[in-house]
């Protein structure tokens, strides 16, 4: 078989997963586990292995017009953000496996689930901004009944704020891509596809529609003013939370600014100009925002969203530097939140698994009987602060110098803004954990009684995510090279 | 992974180690009592052999660990400072066993206090900025704990302050070290002053520089960045407390010489800076010694004090240019002395605090009353820091005087001015003699007064410390003495070792410490000091009570405290109101905006006013078809329809234009 059909294999298998476990009915709660486990694995492993031998070329798979098609291709950042998806998707969903047990109607979440790893490797495996239109649009709809699940008052709230949302960012998208596609900067070519000239459009012209393109896709980045939908999004199971809305779809529209950034208009069409500045100024304000309402919020998952909303601008803001330096530091930003961010989200639900608590004031003392899930929430803090010798740190390095060789007044901001974020971080974080491990007054043994640390579907997940961040930040040489074969635009 | 091994391992050993002694302690206590004390000798072993055999410089290098490496080199300072902080771990390790037989989280503690000897190793053994930055940062983490350990409200408090002292001072740190990386493109300690030269006209480098002062300065407790530490040592065990002002400061201290004697060497304006605050430090935790009635945090602002006189040192290094001979030997066995010191009188007070749990002088008068170990060790520390000629620190102190004295003889040889610095000079004399008069008050209040109160308190007791702990107090106090008496053959050694890492120069000729020359500066200090002591302390900072007995008072006051004056409400009331401000209107600004699209564009529900409006069929018919039409657009899957249909247009006309 061509190599390149396996592309199809790795979107499709997902999908057609859910859709076969949507009509089937299991004895067994175990029977569906490891149907569903076993699909997974599959499309990770495929995953993988085409990473590792990747397939030249694009597979067109439908010719709508000479320049519109529907097409796939698995080039350097492809290769990153399905790594990165296909490595936490496994884990995740062995997460879920217990988690779900509490949550019910496990069937209709499990379907949703695996067909949004496909759609996700759609999204990264697109050729063009066409393609990833589709694959944008089409995780909006896969991902809304995982939203919705708990179908109470308030997650349905949450969906309909989620679709609104996203519905308009795609609005703004597609006019953007109305721009685009005449004007021949449909197909991904790093350094951008769009000509400099274009005909018939002025570039100021040209420069909205690309704010057009920010702001759409910034919708599921959540960046200024389109982060609102986040945390009221973070009622939905935790797993859900956890990979979709600190990984997957997050990235998915960190990812698709990338592309649109990067690939179709190009950085040096962009730099220097207006727009930039604009896009710029709204990574900003979203970091420092996000980072203040971390502060405010008391409520452990939100808190969390917050922080999210916050370390996906730290991402734009590389982006929005416009440099291949930028893009390092963001496409690093992007791979090492996504592990941090899941692990805290991951212990947020240990912690709300098996004892139903959901604020930070409730949870104090806790550290002392959940002693590996506050372990690993520290660690995982003190990364996303930006401590060494944790990963999170290496990419903030990268981050600000990227910043500081650009020079300019918003850049330097940018670097001061990344260091207050990391001091609210901290202030965030540690509000969290020094309670736990050091209650006011000593430990309330009584009432701590039934608090442990979960099994081992719970922990094997966080323990790997533990090495992963603890492993990336002592040694994240050959990711580092790899990013930047691909920043510099060779693979 | 290239170089000498053993730098790694004399790193890493501890850390692993505290992980072994965590899993151990959770079944064993005894084994894990044992392990943490074999650790903390085999470090300390180890740096004595490298100590003894030490000839030149040796490095490891770990490329690509944590993005920029990890370099680890090891010259005469930092060898120095590697024994001395080993042995003071291994000291407090033979005292923290009797110290905590009555707490609770030994386990806890004992994990975190072998991860901060490991991070502090890695701090003094640091070749390269980045390196020291990383340990750094983890010795600030791990020796939070230590601050909280016994999770009191007070404790908690001040554990909260150190922690974010230690964040804030981490952050601008880090941006120095982000500016002075992407200036001269190298952290590496050994090429800082070559690559230096880049910048040597850029006022960039002051920035550069005053970030790092404020990040390690934090840590060493430098004015105004002091507050954590007369809050957080008295609330820490006492073995803690004596590592955190022992050596803990001096690694914040080993930073500033670093930048001080690299980035900035030589510089004039640097100096005065350094020297500025330094002045300020040392003055302030003099005096705020002086009206302390509270045994360990005395000793925790002598600390500040003392870390002031070596700031001094650092100050003058920087002033007196090429040579610097006497301040730079000044400085460094100021610090090793003050290390030293504070080993013994933080033990010490650790034996108050397990026997009575009272740290307060009119609690604990007397309580040195009938144990002359404790008498004598005590003796031979505060006599070594109060500068008496015989005592440790009676050497440094001179050099760091004769330093400032040089430096004026040198100004006005050239005709300039040197009031500025004669005034210095005074203030260090007078701050000399704070030093005397607030140790003078601790020894007389705890050795020689009577509690009349609580007589029991100073009872002849027998088995007042166990063997381990009389030999890590004796044995530091040993130390003490041995480099106080015999300074030719001990301190000299010392300082000519350490000199070359702060290119100081070799002295002209050899300093006579107890010439009269010498001598007279201590003089003037004693004076200050037993008139400070007879006039302030007694007559003025105590008080008779109802039962006619002389107490001391709480003379200091309480308002005038510069973290609950000006930190924390800045910190905690207007920066979160601005920061909430702003985070508000953020929100808003796209609610506002949905909530008019809610109003408008996705057709709201309105209900048609009835009685009004009922002769007017057209109107009627008009509201009915809306409201029929709004029960469905409401729905959601027709929104989906709608943009499906929308979308499909689209795409057809995309699709057809093109053809």
């Amino acid at each position: 078989m061509h190599s390149l059909n396996w592309l199809l294999i790795i979107i499709f298998l997902p999908l057609v997963g859910g859709l076969v476990l949507s009509v089937l009915r299991f004895k067994r709660r175990l029977y569906r586990e490891v149907f569903v486990e076993g699909v997974v694995i599959a499309t990770s492993i495929l995953t993988y292995v085409l990473l590792y031998r990747p397939p030249l070329g694009s597979l067109v798979l439908l010719q709508i017009t000479d320049t519109i098609q529907f097409a796939l291709k698995m080039d350097g950042l492809a290769r990153v953000f399905a790594g990165l998806i296909a490595g936490l998707w496994p884990f995740a969903t062995l997460f879920a496996f217990q988690y779900m047990t509490h949550e019910g109607k496990e069937n209709t979440f499990f379907v949703f689930y695996t067909m949004t790893f496909g759609v996700t490797l759609g999204v990264a495996c697109s050729a063009n901004a066409f393609t990833l239109y589709l694959f944008y649009e089409l995780l909006t709809l896969v991902t809304l009944p995982l939203v919705m699940h708990a179908m109470d008052a308030a997650s349905i709230k949450a969906g309909m704020t989620y679709i609104k949302y996203s519905i308009g960012g795609a609005a703004f998208g597609f006019v953007a891509l109305v721009f685009l596609l005449p004007n021949g900067g449909n197909e991904f070519i790093y350094g951008g596809s769009l000509p400099f000239k274009t005909l018939g459009v002025s570039k100021d012209m040209m420069l909205l529609a690309y704010i057009f393109a920010f702001f759409g896709f910034g919708v599921k980045a959540a960046v200024f003013p389109f982060q609102g939908w986040l945390p009221k999004a973070s009622v939905a199971p935790t797993p859900v939370t956890a990979l979709l809305h600190a990984v997957a779809v997050v990235k998915s529209g960190v990812f698709a600014v990338m592309r649109i950034t990067y690939y179709c208009f190009g950085a040096e069409y962009l730099r220097g100009t207006w727009a930039q500045s604009v896009v710029m100024i709204a990574a900003l304000v979203t970091i420092l925002f996000g980072s203040i309402q971390g502060v405010r919020e008391q409520h452990i998952k939100r808190r969390l969203a917050y922080s999210t909303i916050s370390n996906l601008s730290y991402i734009l803001f590389g982006v929005t530097l416009m440099t291949p330096a930028g893009l390092l530091g963001g496409i690093l930003h992007m791979v090492f939140h996504g592990v941090i961010k899941i692990t805290l989200f991951f212990c947020a639900g240990a912690i709300m698994f098996q004892t139903h608590k959901e604020y930070v004031s409730e949870i104090t003392g806790f550290g002392k009987k959940m002693p590996l899930v506050f372990g690993i929430f520290t660690i995982a803090s003190l990364s996303i602060m930006g401590v060494p010798p944790f990963n999170g740190f290496v990419s903030k390095w990268y981050l600000a110098t990227a910043a500081m060789k650009i020079g300019t007044p918003l850049a330097l901001i940018g670097i001061l803004f990344l260091l207050i974020s990391g001091l609210l971080a901290a202030i965030y974080l540690f509000n969290i954990i020094m309670p736990a491990f050091f209650p006011i007054g000593g430990f309330d043994n009584e009432g701590l009684k039934k608090v442990h640390d979960p099994n081992w579907y719970m922990l094997v997940p966080l323990l790997v995510f533990t090495i992963a961040m603890i492993g990336f930040g002592i040694k994240s040489g050959p990711l580092v090279e790899f990013v930047e074969k691909i920043v510099n635009g060779v693979i | 992974m290239i170089g000498n091994y053993s730098l790694l391992f004399l790193v890493f050993f501890p850390m692993f180690g505290a992980i072994l002694c965590y899993v151990v302690g959770k079944k064993n206590k005894e084994i894990r009592d044992l392990l943490v004390l074999g650790i903390t000798v085999i470090e300390f072993l180890i740096f004595l052999l490298l100590f003894v055999s030490y000839r030149t410089m040796v490095s490891f290098e770990w490329r690509g660990f944590c993005y920029a490496g990890l370099y680890l080199s090891m010259d005469g300072f930092q060898v120095l400072y590697g024994l001395i902080a080993s042995f003071m771990w291994m000291m407090t390790a033979f005292s923290a066993k009797s110290y905590f037989s009555h707490s609770r989280n030994r386990n806890r503690f004992y994990f975190f206090y072998l991860l901060t000897l490991g991070a502090t190793i890695g701090v003094f053994l640091s070749g390269d900025l980045f390196t020291t930055f990383i340990f750094f940062e983890i010795m600030s983490f791990a020796s939070y704990p230590w601050v909280a350990n016994s999770e009191k409200e007070d404790a908690m408090r001040a554990a909260e302050t150190y922690l974010f002292v230690a964040v804030i001072g981490g952050l601008v740190l880090l941006l120095g070290l982000f500016l002075l990386y992407d200036r001269i493109g190298t952290l590496r300690t050994d090429q800082i002053i070559a690559q230096s030269e880049r910048i040597a006209k850029d006022p960039i480098r002051y920035v550069i520089g005053g970030c790092m002062l404020f990040g390690f300065g934090a840590k060493a407790g430098m004015f105004p960045l002091h507050i954590w530490l007369p809050k957080a040592h008295p609330v820490a065990p006492s073995p803690a407390s004596a590592l955190l002002s022992g050596i803990l400061t001096k690694s914040g201290i080993f930073g500033i010489l670093v930048v001080s004697s690299r980035l900035l060497l030589y510089d004039e304006l640097w100096g005065n800076i350094v020297l500025f605050l330094g002045v300020i430090t040392m003055f302030l935790g003099a005096l705020l010694g002086v009206f302390s009635n509270d045994l360990k945090r005395t000793l925790a602002l002598s600390s500040m004090s003392q870390i002031g006189f070596i700031l001094l040192g650092i100050g003058m290094q920087s002033l007196l240019g090429t040579h610097n001979a006497l301040a730079v030997r000044g400085t460094i066995l100021h610090m090793v002395n003050h290390s030293l010191i504070k080993l013994t009188l933080f033990m010490i007070s650790g034996i108050v605090v397990a026997k009575l749990h009272k740290l307060n002088l009119n609690d604990i008068r007397g309580f040195g009353r009938g144990k002359p170990v404790l008498l004598v060790s005590f003796l031979i520390g505060a006599v070594s820091l109060m500068g008496i000629p015989l005592g440790g620190a009676y050497v440094s102190k001179t050099l760091l005087h004769e330093s400032i004295v040089e430096y004026i003889v040198e100004l006005e040889e050239h005709g300039h001015s040197a009031v500025y610095y004669q005034s210095i000079e005074w203030i260090f004399l007078v701050a000399g003699g704070l030093t005397i008069a607030y140790m003078l008050k601790l020894f007389i209040a705890i050795f020689i007064e009577k509690n009349i109160q609580d007589p029991k308190v100073g009872q002849r007791e027998k088995h007042y410390m166990d063997k381990k702990t009389t030999f890590a107090i004796g044995g530091s106090a040993l130390v003490i003495l041995v480099l106080g008496l015999f300074p030719y053959v001990t301190q000299d050694k010392i300082a000519t070792m350490g000199q070359g890492f702060l290119f100081g120069t070799p002295p002209a000729h050899a300093v006579h410490y107890f010439a009269f020359v010498n001598v007279k500066g201590a003089l003037i200090s004693i004076t200050i000091g037993v008139l400070t002591y007879l006039i302030v302390v007694r007559g003025l900072l105590m008080r008779k009570n109802e039962n006619g007995e002389k107490v001391y008072i709480q003379a200091w006051p309480e308002w005038l405290d510069l973290e609950n004056l000006v930190y924390r409400p800045l910190l905690l009331g207007v920066l979160p109101y601005i920061g909430g401000l702003f985070a508000r209107i953020v929100s808003a600004s796209t609610d506002v905006i949905l909530h008019r699209l809610d109003e408008t564009l996705f057709l709201p529900m309105k209900k048609p006013m009835d009685g009004q409006n009922k002769r007017n069929r057209f109107k009627e018919a008009y509201y009915s078809f809306i409201n029929q039409f709004e029960a469905v657009g409401s729905r959601l899957s027709f929104n989906l329809l709608m943009f499906s249909i929308g979308f499909a247009i689209t795409i057809c006309f995309l699709v057809f234009d093109r053809l």
